[in-house]
């Protein structure tokens, strides 16, 4: 049977952040998923901490670490670290980010034509960051008939002020739909598509060719910026976006799209690619069937497979499967919530108030706060005894209990830092006590 | 029981049909399709599968509407999935949406007489034992261009495509011939000394020295093989819709092979199709729920998944010799199915010297018969084309891969000899005994 | 368009019965107008299984309602085939079912004209895989689904070309009664808040449980019973055919395949006020509990969302003549001829259900034309409505074959769900612009599926920005009145016909349908569909920022709003 000295299961920004970070210090780590969801959902960016009324991410970290029941109140330390560790790999990746806990958290444009607060994002998407000076327009472009990317509805809702939500704005937005060559026969058109297409490097020819000549001719030579859709490139992104850059009269940013996210998948791709050259192992399409406990400790993982279970022998088990929207937690129609791998306790609103009345109250639905309690290493605890439920399982991610990720737009900065947490705790190097005692830390020590 | 029996059951299997109610929409299986990746003909696993599941009738009412459209499952683009298996694995939410699609076509077929070439590249026990007997004229005909171009124009078979040469002789025929054991033994080893080989249809007709590797491979390790009677597994009838004939296979082998089954015996296979077959798909796609079923897929192994496990019980000989070269390696789409990793990977980290390399690439674009035909060819080659580039990149001279229509694909498509893992732990063990 | 003088006939309410009153009254020659407060097909009519009745839930209890449904289906088949899928449906008896019910089923049916076979359990479980093995005697009838959006709108257009007029989001609000006749009838436009009248001779209200509402304005009494009926969407058809158990009717002893989703029903609750109820988890379990004596596996499968309909049902006076709702509370129909209560030109036509809705309609003008002195007789029943394709019944796989034959992929499907293409998106609003997207919902399922508007609420709120920026310059100053007429006026007070105008509005559209279609998931949130909301507002809020926009921090609803959220 195969053994790891970690088991880590779940292909999100904590899996990831743990297994990299784990992989780099030498452990024998194996990431599981049973697929992909997080990372190609999400808008790609780096939500470390932008609560209403936050200035900077840090001030953002320090907000919520406040509050007692949030994970920042013991992962706040982590999020510089683990964020500026990441950021750094990911460039090395040819995937540079932009922005750290000290820049200023500003409004960028969506694809449905309102804003959102961001402050560490892509460099593709970097452009939207800067403050808008007096003479500035924004031109939204993008390929004509496209069903994701509507660039005259966008600009009419850009151009109200209301959506700014009072931070400085562009004095005029202007759509432009382009006709890209042969789009119109295209039977599948969507953000893949688009993505690949601009892979090509002579379809992208044409395609920049003409998307340059419409902005020109809309913005009349004035300063300003175009917004476009977050399809440039996808395994030759690096390049596409080069070129873009060189090729249009504005400075340009992407604008993420409804899933599939490209610069989410272009993350996951960076991350995986660090991982495997690390010496890390990935598994995706790995449905867990059990996890064996043995004398309050995971002695294994065992997957389900076309017959007999595939095990692996572990040391550690790092779960970042997700909250409710990535799966790891499951609701029941009893009003159960269930941790569905280990049985974890679950932290979670009365049944009856899970979900507020409207769809869409600014205060966010309760439910969104349930998740795992853990103590400060992260360990699952048993709220009978208050203590670890299991001595070398810890906890990553969405399933932290305590975090309002939405409004507070703090997920991918909990996943981070406490996926980093977890390889910290797991390694014999730091200044922490190591949980793992057995192969991994004789084996990194020696 | 009629085809169509068959058929709607399988497609009422809660496993299949009902996992389209995990589906979120999300997308994300898109975002693994080699064959959406390579053509605007296939509308995307998403698409064909979860979406059109909902407008495929669930039981086996009167189909209403105008005649024209009397079919159970009108979505004709989904005879482009090459069923590689990708989209279920990146999904999120667990739909089995390539078995779906493979349900799909078979109710595409549903009540319609097969092509002639869908029924002959099912029959690959009759073409292979046809091709041996005839070797020579056999292998120069499909060498021969003219004549491959008049077959593309007639049967439909892509003149380029990659087809094997026949043996001179069939395993089997070479394996009774020198006294192997069958099976007819009236003391055969035990099952701790000796294991049942399933060396199916490449094997046998096309590459009996991966058989012989195997064979030898298991010797060292401390097996005995048995050969018993045995016929296709049934897989590429079931890829090209002939269920009723694939069922008739699957249970001429599960009634040979449970009893070797039940008394302990475990089956192993070189080809990772035949061994996915016996695993999952008779229950799957043909909806065979018998004991002798079940028995057989629980005692099946890859062979490199037995010979791994033989090593983490430290009971495999790992005496191999230095072979000093870069191997690029292929994972076919096919050992992802069986959810076992990568197990020849972890056999050539034993072998000094060896560099393998995983290629990394998600479909050589082959699939069975899929790349095979006239229509599908050029997807194919599309959707291998960067493993072709990352082989011949490599300098190697030699790669490998476990399934045998990756190996011919690979072979074609780059000039590069492609070998089976087992040969090359093969050559391991030579080269270890040459060194002593 | 705008409110016409005078009519013949006002007819309240935009259900199955009134536009088949409408219909029946214009082919006999009257003009007629119907007046609808909210869509079309947004009060009982839409809030239904879908069951087009063979009549065997009624055969123990009620042989007449029986007979009109079996009647009334034989008729829509024919004159409305592009509604009706053809499922055919069974009576089947569980295990604890009790005897006397099951023996006499069979008999029954023949004694009230409905036709019946016993078929063998194991072929029905060959046919229906899905149902309980352990069902102990299964009958087959000729019930059915209908889809009642398209039927409503068949029915008004047949009435249209027959010179009668329909108008939506009109509400009566009250009544000028001279010498004990209806003269006149005032309405309120609920969008814009324009007062119209309308001169009439005569009033039918086919208001169904709003049917004492209405009354009142003329100050006459009506009592209605409302029952609420909730009902579960499942997300894929476990049955291709309509499944009721064989007992006396009961909560969740239904299962209708409509279209691409499976309909449990239903509840029956009295509520004192039609407008307002709510569905309780209570009401969800009862459902799952009683449809997985029919269904085993049912509580493994998915629900997209509940709703519920009130049923019209109808409390006579306890001192009724015999004939006019002789039990305590009927379901079979009532015409209610107020000149009893001293208005002459009025009647309600209450109770009936969605089957027997041309029977009901027929027999309602009769009375009318009666008093008219009209002598045109029915036609109804013969005449084959318009836009009825090839006259073939629905197919479930008909969008994927059309779709498939226009190239297929995933280019123009706004929402890939349903399979509803831009062309299909873009026909519905050339027919009915203005319109809000639940509108558009009715006329083409869009945000029907498993998503429930994640991935199709802001592609069809992107195609009515476009449609809103490109009218504005060709046709002027009319244009300018669309939004309010959508009752989409801009919150925010910009410049009428301006981008920025038609942003507000289009976010406003896309907030409204989202808040819509959560409202169905919210008592049914649980396994993958809460993940699925969980996963849509993560798009919605975390990607594109719907919090910032402008009118997206939604207002308390009014109840007005809540009602017009809509069934499925």
């Amino acid at each position: 049977m195969p053994h790891a000295d970690v088991v880590v299961i779940g292909a999100g920004l904590a899996g990831l952040t743990a297994a990299a970070r784990l992989a780099e210090a030498g452990a024998a780590v194996t990431l599981v998923a049973k697929g992909h969801a997080s990372t190609h959902w999400g808008a790609g960016g780096i939500d470390v901490a932008q609560p209403d009324g936050a200035r900077t991410p840090a001030e953002g970290v320090a907000r919520l670490a406040a509050l007692d029941a949030h994970p920042y109140a013991f992962l706040g330390g982590d999020v510089e670290p683990a964020v500026a560790w990441l950021t750094k790999h990911l460039a090395a990746s040819g995937l540079p980010y932009v922005g750290t806990l000290e820049t200023p958290i500003r409004r960028v444009p969506t694809a449905i034509g309102g804003t959102r607060r961001v402050a560490i994002v892509p460099d593709a998407q970097s452009a939207a960051l800067a403050p808008w000076e007096p003479d500035e327009i924004l031109v939204v472009a993008g390929p004509a008939g496209y069903k994701d990317f509507w660039p005259a509805a966008i600009a009419d809702s850009l151009a109200r002020e209301s959506v700014w939500q009072g931070a400085d704005r562009p004095t005029r937005v202007v759509g432009v739909a382009v006709e890209l060559a042969g789009l119109a026969s295209r039977n599948n058109l969507n953000a893949l598509e688009l993505a690949r297409r601009f892979d090509d490097p002579a379809l992208r020819a044409d395609d920049l060719d003409r998307i340059a000549r419409a902005v020109a001719r809309v913005s009349g030579g004035r300063r300003g910026r175009v917004a476009l859709p977050a399809v440039f490139g996808l395994d030759g992104h690096a390049e596409t976006w080069a070129e873009t850059r060189a090729r249009l009269p504005l400075r340009p940013f992407e604008v993420p799209l409804v899933p599939p996210s490209i610069p989410g998948i272009r993350l996951w791709r960076a991350l995986r690619g660090r991982i495997r050259a690390a010496g890390g192992r990935i598994e995706v399409g790995e449905m867990v069937a059990r996890i064996e406990v043995e004398h309050g400790r995971v002695i294994a993982v065992e997957m389900e497979a076309a017959t007999r279970s595939h095990r692996i022998r572990t040391d550690a088990v790092v779960l970042a499967t997700g909250g409710i929207a990535g799966g790891g937690l499951v609701a029941t129609g009893e009003g159960e919530l269930v941790e569905p791998l280990l049985g974890l306790t679950v932290d979670a609103p009365a049944f009856d108030d899970w979900l507020l009345r409207e769809a869409l109250d600014p205060a966010g639905h309760p439910l969104e706060a349930a998740g795992v309690r853990t103590d400060h290493g992260l360990h699952p605890l048993d709220p009978a005894t208050g203590r670890a439920a299991l001595a070398n399982v810890l906890v990553a991610g969405a399933m932290l209990a305590g975090q309002r990720a939405l409004r507070e737009r703090c997920g991918d900065g909990v996943a981070i830092a406490s996926g980093w947490r977890a390889a910290q705790e797991l390694l014999p190097d730091t200044t922490r006590t190591p949980v793992g005692q057995g192969p991994l830390a004789t084996r990194i020590e020696s | 029981m009629t085809i169509a029996d068959i058929i709607r059951e399988a497609a009422l299997d809660p496993h299949v049909s009902s996992s389209a109610d995990e589906c979120l929409k999300c997308n994300v299986c898109n975002t693994v399709c080699p064959v959406l990746r390579v053509t605007d003909l296939f509308a995307g696993p998403k698409y064909e599968g979860p979406q059109a599941q909902r407008f495929r009738m669930a039981g086996g009412q009167q189909i209403q509407g105008p005649a024209s459209t009397h079919v159970a499952s009108p979505d004709h683009s989904v005879d482009y999935c090459s069923g590689c298996g990708w989209c279920t694995t990146a999904c999120p939410a667990g739909v089995k949406i390539a078995e779906m699609n493979n349900q799909a076509r078979g109710r595409l077929r549903e009540g319609k007489r097969p092509k002639l070439r869908d029924w002959g590249l099912g029959q690959t026990d009759l073409t292979g034992s046809l091709g041996v007997a005839f070797s020579p004229l056999a292998n120069f005909v499909m060498a021969n261009g003219p004549i491959r171009a008049l077959i593309e124009a007639t049967i439909g078979i892509h003149r380029k495509a990659p087809v094997p040469k026949w043996a001179k002789r069939s395993f089997r025929s070479t394996w009774k011939r020198r006294g192997g054991e069958t099976g007819a033994s009236a003391s055969l080893p035990g099952p701790d000394k000796a294991i049942v080989f399933f060396h199916g249809c490449a094997a046998n007709y096309y590459e009996p020295h991966v058989a012989e590797a195997a064979v030898a491979v298991l010797k060292r390790n401390g097996f005995e093989t048995i050969v018993p009677e045995q016929v296709c597994c049934g897989l590429p009838l079931i890829s090209n819709g002939l269920y009723d004939e694939a069922r008739e296979r699957a249970c001429t082998n599960t009634k040979v092979l449970a009893g070797y089954a039940r008394a302990g015996y475990r089956i192993i296979g070189t080809s990772t199709s035949c061994t996915h077959t016996f695993k999952a798909e008779y229950e799957e796609m043909l909806d065979l729920h018998d004991d002798d079923t079940k028995v057989v897929a629980g005692a099946t192994w890859d062979i490199c998944e037995f010979l791994l496990d033989l090593h983490d019980q430290g009971r495999l000989d790992t005496g191999f010799g230095r072979l000093d070269e870069d191997l690029p390696y292929h994972a076919p789409c096919q050992l992802r199915s069986h959810g076992i990793g990568l197990p020849a990977l972890d056999l050539f980290a034993l072998v000094p010297g060896l560099r393998a390399t995983d290629m990394d690439h998600d479909c050589c674009g082959i699939a069975g018969t899929y790349g095979l035909k006239r229509e599908k060819y050029d997807i194919a080659m599309k959707v291998g084309a960067p493993l072709f580039e990352k082989v011949k990149a490599s300098g190697a001279t030699t790669a490998a891969c476990d399934s045998e229509t990756c190996r011919w694909q690979i072979e074609v498509a780059t000039g590069v000899r492609t070998r089976h893992p087992v040969e090359i732990l093969f050559d391991a063990y030579a080269a270890g005994d040459a060194a002593r | 368009m705008t409110v016409p003088h005078t009519a013949d006939v006002l007819v309240i309410g935009g259900g199955a019965t009134g536009a088949g009153v409408l219909r029946d009254l214009a082919r006999r020659g009257l003009r007629g107008l119907l007046v609808e407060r909210g869509d079309y097909g947004t009060g009982t009519t839409g809030r239904y299984h879908g069951l087009l009745h063979s009549g065997g839930r009624y055969v123990q209890k009620d042989q007449l309602a029986a007979r009109e449904c079996i009647t009334e289906n034989r008729v829509l088949r024919r004159i409305a085939p592009a509604s009706v899928e053809a499922t055919g449906g069974y009576f089947v008896a569980a295990p604890d079912d009790p005897d006397d019910y099951v023996l006499a089923f069979a008999d029954n049916c023949n004694a009230s004209g409905v036709d019946c076979d016993e078929i063998r359990v194991a072929d029905l479980l060959l046919k229906e895989p899905a149902l309980n093995p352990r069902i102990r005697r299964a009958f087959r009838v000729p019930d059915g689904s209908i889809e009642p959006w398209q039927l409503i709108e068949a029915t008004l257009a047949d009435a249209r070309l027959h010179g009668s007029e329909a108008l939506s989001y009109q509400r009566v609000i009250g009544f000028e009664v001279q010498g004990g006749r209806i003269v006149a009838a005032t309405l309120r436009n609920e969008r814009d808040g324009t007062i119209s009248r309308v001169w009439t001779k005569f009033v039918v209200s086919a208001s169904g449980a709003w049917a004492g509402q209405i009354a009142a304005l003329a100050n006459v009494e009506v009592t209605m019973t409302p029952g609420k009926g909730t009902m579960l969407v499942y997300n894929q058809r476990m049955t291709d055919a309509v499944i009721n158990r064989c007992h006396k009717s009961s909560d969740g002893d239904i299962m209708v395949p409509v279209h691409t989703v499976a309909i449990l029903g239903t509840t029956d609750i009295k509520v004192p006020d039609p407008d307002d109820y709510d569905i309780t988890r209570e009401e969800v379990a009862r459902l799952v509990s009683e449809g997985t004596k029919m269904f085993p596996d049912l509580p493994r499968m998915r629900i997209l969302r509940a709703y519920a309909g009130v049923r019209p049902l109808y409390q006579p006076p306890a001192d009724a003549a015999p004939g006019v709702g002789n039990r305590s509370i009927s379901r079979a129909h009532a015409i209610l001829d107020h000149g009893d209560q001293g208005v002459e030109n009025f009647v309600s036509i209450v109770g009936g259900k969605l089957t027997t809705h041309r029977l009901m309609a027929e027999q309602t003008v009769d009375v009318v034309a009666a008093k008219l002195g009209i002598t045109t007789p029915c036609t109804t029943a013969d005449e084959v409505l318009p836009d009825q394709g090839g006259g073939h019944t629905y197919w479930l796989g008909h969008r994927l074959a059309d779709h498939e034959a226009d190239g297929g992929g995933d280019a123009n499907l706004l929402c890939e769900c349903e399979l509803v293409t831009r062309k299909m998106v873009d026909g519905y609003l050339d027919r009915h612009w203005p319109c809000t997207i639940d509108d558009i919902r009715r006329g083409t399922r869009v945000g029907m599926g498993p998503c429930q508007g994640a991935f199709c609420t802001f592609r069809v709120a992107g195609l009515v920005a476009e449609r809103l920026d490109a009218q504005t310059p060709s046709t002027g100053a009319s244009a300018a009145g669309a939004p309010a007429a959508m009752g989409l006026e801009d919150p925010d007070g910009h410049q009428p016909g301006s981008g920025a105008a038609h942003a507000a509005i289009a976010d406003r559209a896309l907030t409204a349908f989202l808040r819509e279609r959560f409202k169905g998931t919210k008592p049914i949130a649980q396994g993958r569909q809460l993940q699925e909301l969980m996963m849509t507002n993560g798009i919605y809020v975390g990607v594109m920022g719907l919090d910032s926009m402008a009118s997206a921090p939604a207002p308390a609803p009014t109840r007005d709003e809540e009602l017009s959220d809509a069934a499925r």
